[in-house]
């Protein structure tokens, strides 16, 4: 049996203070709130936010539903993938606003302009930037195949503190 | 930059479909049903169009009406108004493409 042809592919996500990530969305990466949706007791069920096409849903730690937020579960294995017209400014705005660097800002060699931050809810975000539009063998070409070129990406991720 | 939704919605403002219910009907009808707006969906691309200053709720509304994006009316902002020009004469220059590809009957007006 083949399986189906999906409709769509969402991300949803938890955090252990709603109120406070919608504002931390809206103001460090542009994000709009389009639904909100309580529990009886007032707590937030979920809100859904729109980053241009593009829809994330967000829900309030709830553990007696099993809805943990990283830090209950000991981290995020998941990143968040933001195209911006311009990352740095809006990477320093993210780190204003209380998010941590966990890669600084630095061209790519595919093509992009990337950093990345963990906010203060313990999400992880790889912000970019596009900067050329190289083809996938271009890409392939520019892979890093010396043990010390992957060592430094590794030290850059240490130097930034994390 | 606008979704399909969000062009549908503005394209039914402008042709003078400014409630909610007649913006779904107006899609509806314009896709031969093969786009439906469902409420949920209009309440979502509206409040998109609105945060973006696309459109705004006009002041004919009943303040007293429930939130329901189907019993408000809508307008265009000159922002709103730019917007959907520029989508619209996008999409008119693919479907002379269209038309010079041979994609089109020749004899049915399309633009």
């Amino acid at each position: 049996m083949t399986a189906q042809r999906p409709l769509g592919l969402g991300t949803h996500i938890f955090v252990p203070d709603a109120d406070a990530a919608v504002e931390f969305y809206r103001a460090a990466f542009g994000a709009t709130e389009l639904i909100r949706h309580h529990l009886p007791d007032g707590r937030i069920l979920f809100v859904e936010l729109a980053f241009g096409p593009d829809k994330l849903l967000l829900s309030q730690e709830i553990p007696e539903l099993d809805a943990r937020a990283p830090a209950s579960v000991g981290g995020s294995p998941v990143m968040l993938l933001l195209e911006l017209d311009d990352v740095d400014t809006t990477f320093a705005g993210a780190i204003a606003r209380g998010a941590t660097v966990e890669r600084p800002v630095a061209e790519m060699f595919w093509g992009e302009r990337y950093g990345i931050v963990r906010d203060p809810f313990g999400h992880r975000w790889a912000l970019c930037t596009r900067r050329e539009l190289l083809a996938p063998d271009q890409v392939a070409e520019r892979v890093p195949n010396q043990e010390a070129e992957i060592a430094s990406w590794a030290d850059a991720r240490l130097e930034s503190g994390d | 930059m606008l979704t399909a939704a969000g062009f549908q919605v503005l394209l039914a403002v402008a042709s003078g479909h400014t409630h909610g219910y007649a913006v779904m009907r107006f899609v509806e009808e314009l896709t031969g049903g093969r786009v439906r707006l469902g409420p949920g969906t209009l309440y979502r691309t509206i409040a998109r169009l609105v945060a973006d200053d696309v459109v705004t709720e006009s002041e004919t509304h009943d303040p007293s009406a429930p939130h329901d994006a189907r019993r408000r009316y809508y307008q265009l902002t000159a922002l709103g108004e730019q917007a959907v020009r520029e989508e619209s004469e996008q999409l008119a220059r693919m479907v002379d493409a269209a038309r010079t590809a041979g994609l089109l009957d020749p004899q049915r007006r399309t633009a």
